[in-house]
């Protein structure tokens, strides 16, 4: 039974990842890591390494938190990063997980972001719900 | 002695553009604002491309934007 709630859950998160897919046509690809760093969900083509997004975006949250450290802030509450060819846009969730999603060059990347924070409460709830299951 | 300034203008000018042209080559341009974090207060710092900092960020960001989420 709580195999099939935790199933439930992820199927929602993966809605909501669709859902914003769908709502924000600049975003490539999107995924949700959770405060204990796991990736909970995510938009990867076949034949991407899950392990090594989950990785590669835990090395990014604890750099940018380094930074807030570093700059004696608490959290970072966004990320954005241009690398030449593409974004990479990081939005952070209740309890320390992170929406993530990647942009091509031309992308409106002002109303990615938005789209993204409005998708964050549905992102958190859907977290909720699967940890309480 | 105004043929002796002249060439030491010239002079100057072509050291001048040498000068710029290898700090060009070499990185030391001030680089692009390529990395912004918003903090929980609503302050920001931004990264630029040629620091050790923000190329930590944008090295790892390029991987993740070319194979995807």
């Amino acid at each position: 039974m709580a195999e099939r709630s935790g199933a439930r859950a992820a199927q929602d998160l993966d809605r909501v990842l669709a859902d914003l897919r769908a709502l924000s046509e600049d975003i490539d690809s999107c995924a949700v890591l959770s405060g204990e760093r796991d990736l909970l969900s995510s938009t990867h083509e076949p034949g991407v390494d899950r392990e090594r997004v989950g990785a590669m975006l835990s090395a990014l949250v604890y750099l940018s938190e380094r930074v807030a450290n570093e700059s004696g802030k608490g959290h970072i509450s966004q990320l954005r990063i241009d690398t030449g060819e593409g974004h990479l846009l990081v939005v952070r969730l209740d309890g320390g997980g992170v929406l993530a999603a990647t942009t091509g060059q031309e992308a409106r990347v002002g109303l990615v972001l938005y789209d993204m924070r409005n998708a964050r409460g549905e992102v958190e709830k859907a977290i909720a719900e699967g940890s309480d299951q | 002695m105004k043929k002796l300034l002249r060439r030491l203008f010239l002079l100057g000018a072509l050291a001048g553009a040498a000068y710029a042209a290898r700090s060009y080559l070499q990185g030391q341009m001030p680089g692009k604002e390529t990395v912004q974090i918003v903090f929980d207060d609503g302050s920001t710092r931004s990264l630029a491309s040629n620091t050790t900092e923000g190329r930590e960020f944008t090295d790892i960001a390029r991987k993740l934007v070319e194979a995807g989420l």
